[in-house]
């Protein structure tokens, strides 16, 4: 692939309560983000399982980013306690399937961080950018 | 069946329009998905969250019969469930309609006109692509009970109790001892007035003449079953187990108010029970019940040593409310007679309420010596301390007065399990959220006030009884039924094979194991619609209804097109 032409595909699974409502404050106040970036919305960061992740990377995104409420205020108790365990094996896996890790990342934004939402995707983006693309999208085994 | 689809570009007045291309997006999404089976009905209008936009919806999806309905408009936070009521006006489900967010995360967002667009048409086909595969989903509607149980008939109790009673809404409150009143009864004088328990005997007055309000005395709750609306109780007699009364609320409120720890317990903390070392509640009761305050000889004292914090450090928490008492037991030395000499030692001092500075003032102008220091140690009634600037000084004292901790009342941790409610670091009940819900609980209709929360005054105690007496007010109504979450998990039986994760993840205890069939079950009721069960399952045999894989991948598979 010619690395000058490289979009990346970024997709954000972003919790209801929190990190979505931290965009929305980002939209309300003009705060401009990388269009590279897809928001999907989940009630919970703890929704987002292993299946969904590693086929939303089999898809050929170049990037994941998980975000939630910030420790001790997830709307439902500890979901994202059980997000960030899930995230940490995660890696792992990764890891193991040279999917290179650091294309997951997680993050907690609260809902009156629409700035630091601004910061947190746009720095992702920058550094999915820097890594290229996805290797699955150059493997035959996918 | 062929599907229509309706797709719903909002304007915004210029908000949407001015920031991206609609007609091109209309277009586009159209062409994209038309097909054998599939009809796009591609639309625009100026405001759709206004009156007239509103009918417009409706009159959409009434004249062409859709099938599903997509809105491209602002965030669903705003105003999904504006669409969602004018849904329910028609025949179509609202769980057959989605709400895409093209104003905050696209036109507000990315300034060039042309990606914008491009940015609303990948969001527009992940939602009709997610719409395609969204199920109905049915509201059912649930009677309630509008009846509170109130456990504990201390102030906050005691004022829970008579907060909510009334003619549609029956209280029955239920004390482990054989008195109303808590520790509030044993005060002398309650801060920040100089009103006594004259206040506290004439809510329990207040109480007990309720005619909506049943009070059971030395009687504790043994068992409770059930979710907001609709709780199963049963009640035991303290004296006679056996003795069971079953009740039915909609709520239930835990108000078991503090104990106080044993002070020997502490290393710094040395004396007999012959020795003149008193607790602060020892001197309350004597007060209010002897009129002065005497040495066990019968004499008054002439020589009075308090010792504010003891225990905080090990506790690690600041017990609220002890240096606010302390300075008034002071002042009961000191209105008793001027003579006698009080010193008063403390490490820090917590005024939080605005007449605290106040009392400051008076105790020093009473002639109390205040004396802030490093360390203390109590042996017998001798006082040795360390002062501030690192002198050490030792004082005997005819009488010493020591203030606890705050802990827990003794049986909170029994009532956590029968609950099912946890606890904090400290032992005491766990809030549903420090700062935003400081009186729920991780059950709906389960409630915590006053002490059974963590240490504080009357006032507060107070305070969070009103708390959580307007919250069941407005979420159990007379009369009326509510509409539990339907976006529930579920498991499906053919799949799981009964390893219980699940069960260990759910923080509101919604999912039980039946032992017969050998795998986990949702309540429907409890469930909350989180999701977490469903990640924690290793055989994906949980589906969370409006977010399954299916759905979610649709979108994930548009923003990757
Ligand atoms: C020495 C001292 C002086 C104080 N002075 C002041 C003051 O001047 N001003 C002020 O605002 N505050 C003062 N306080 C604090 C005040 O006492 C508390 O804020 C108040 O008592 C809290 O009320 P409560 O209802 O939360 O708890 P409590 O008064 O502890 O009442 C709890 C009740 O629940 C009952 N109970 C416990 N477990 C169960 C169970 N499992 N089932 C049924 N019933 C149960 C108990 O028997 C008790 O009757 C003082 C405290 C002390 C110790
Ligand atoms: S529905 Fe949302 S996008 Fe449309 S006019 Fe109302 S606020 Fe604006
Ligand atoms: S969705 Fe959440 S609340 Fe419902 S059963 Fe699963 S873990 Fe419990
Ligand atoms: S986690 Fe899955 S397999 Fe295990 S008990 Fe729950 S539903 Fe069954
Ligand atoms: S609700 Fe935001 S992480 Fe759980």
């Amino acid at each position: 692939m010619d690395e000058t032409k490289f979009t990346p595909k970024i997709v954000g699974f972003l919790c209801n309560w929190c990190t979505y409502a931290a965009a929305d404050l980002a939209g309300s106040s003009k705060t401009e983000i990388s269009p590279l970036f897809s928001v999907i919305r989940v009630m919970c960061s703890s929704r987002i399982d292993h299946n969904l992740l590693l086929t939303t990377f089999f898809n050929g995104a170049d990037g994941i980013l998980i975000a939630g409420c910030h420790p001790g205020d997830c709307h439902y108790d500890k979901g994202n306690y059980y997000a960030r365990r899930r995230y940490a094996l995660l890696k792992n896996v990764m890891d193991t399937l040279k999917l290179e890790p650091e294309r997951l990342e997680l993050s907690w934004v609260s809902a009156s961080e629409g700035k630091r939402y601004a910061d947190v995707v746009n720095e992702f983006s920058k550094k999915i950018e820097q890594l290229g693309p996805n290797p699955i999208k150059k493997s035959s085994v996918f | 069946m062929k599907k229509k689809i309706g797709v719903y570009v909002c304007e915004c007045g210029p908000n949407i329009a001015d920031k991206v291309d609609i007609d091109k997006i209309i277009e586009t999404v159209v062409a994209a998905n038309n097909s054998e089976n599939v009809e796009i009905i591609g639309d625009r209008h100026k405001l759709l969250c206004s009156a007239a936009g509103k009918v417009f919806l409706e009159e959409e999806i009434k004249n062409k019969e859709l099938t599903h309905m997509v809105v491209a408009a602002c965030s669903p936070r705003d105003h999904n469930s504006t669409f969602i009521n004018v849904c329910k006006k028609t025949e179509l489900n609202p769980y057959l309609y989605k709400m895409v967010n093209i104003r905050e995360h696209c036109a507000w967002i990315i300034p060039d006109k042309d990606k914008a667009t491009n940015k609303a048409i990948e969001y527009i086909q992940g939602g009709v692509a997610r719409v395609q595969y969204q199920t109905e989903l049915i509201e059912k509607k649930l009677d309630t009970n509008p009846d509170v149980l109130v456990i504990g008939g201390g102030i906050a109790g005691i004022e829970a109790a008579i907060s909510l009673a009334g003619k549609k809404r029956k209280v029955t409150l239920i004390e482990r001892s054989a008195v109303l009143g808590g520790k509030s009864v044993f005060l002398k004088e309650l801060l920040p007035s100089q009103a006594g328990k004259e206040y506290i005997n004439k809510r329990i007055k207040d109480l007990t003449d309720n005619e909506n309000i049943q009070v059971f005395l030395n009687t504790e709750i043994e068992k409770i079953i059930g979710f907001l609306g609709n709780f199963e109780i049963i009640l035991s007699d303290v004296t006679n187990k056996d003795k069971k009364t079953e009740i039915k609320t909609g709520a239930t409120i835990v108000a078991t108010g503090f104990g106080l720890s044993d002070v020997t317990e502490f290393s710094n903390i040395n004396y007999d029970t012959k020795d003149e070392v008193y607790t602060s509640l020892e001197i309350e009761k004597m007060l209010s019940e002897k009129g002065k305050l005497k040495l066990s000889s019968g004499v008054p004292p002439k020589k009075v040593g308090l010792i504010h914090c003891v225990g905080r450090d090990e506790k690690k928490y600041c017990s609220q409310i002890c240096c606010n008492y302390m300075m008034k037991i002071a002042n009961y030395f000191k209105k008793q007679s001027a003579k006698i000499e009080v010193k008063e030692f403390y490490k820090d001092l917590c005024l939080p309420h605005k007449d605290d500075q106040k009392l400051f003032n008076l105790t020093k102008k009473n002639g109390v010596d205040l004396v802030r220091i490093k360390e203390v140690s109590l042996n017998g009634t001798k006082i040795k301390y360390s002062r501030i600037d690192g002198t050490i000084e030792e004082n005997e004292f005819d009488m010493v007065v020591v203030a606890p901790p705050i802990i827990p009342s003794d049986s909170t941790k029994n009532l956590s399990e029968i609950l099912d409610i946890p606890l904090d670091e400290f032992g005491f009940f766990q809030e549903a959220h420090l700062s935003t819900n400081p009186v729920g609980t991780s059950t709906d209709g389960i409630f915590i006030i006053g002490n059974a929360q963590g240490p504080r005054g009357i006032s507060n105690s107070i305070l969070m009884a009103h708390a959580a007496s307007g919250q069941i007010r407005t979420q159990l109504i007379p009369g009326e039924q509510i509409v539990p979450e339907v976006k529930v998990s579920e498991v499906l039986e053919a799949f799981c094979m009964g390893c219980k994760n699940c069960i260990d993840v759910c923080c509101y205890g919604a999912i039980y194991f039946d032992e017969i069939k050998g795998i986990s079950v949702v309540n429907e009721a409890i469930c909350r619609g989180c999701g977490n069960c469903v990640a924690s399952c290793p055989s994906g045999s949980i589906r969370l209804k409006h977010f399954t894989n299916e759905q979610i991948y649709q979108e994930v598979i548009e923003a990757l097109k």
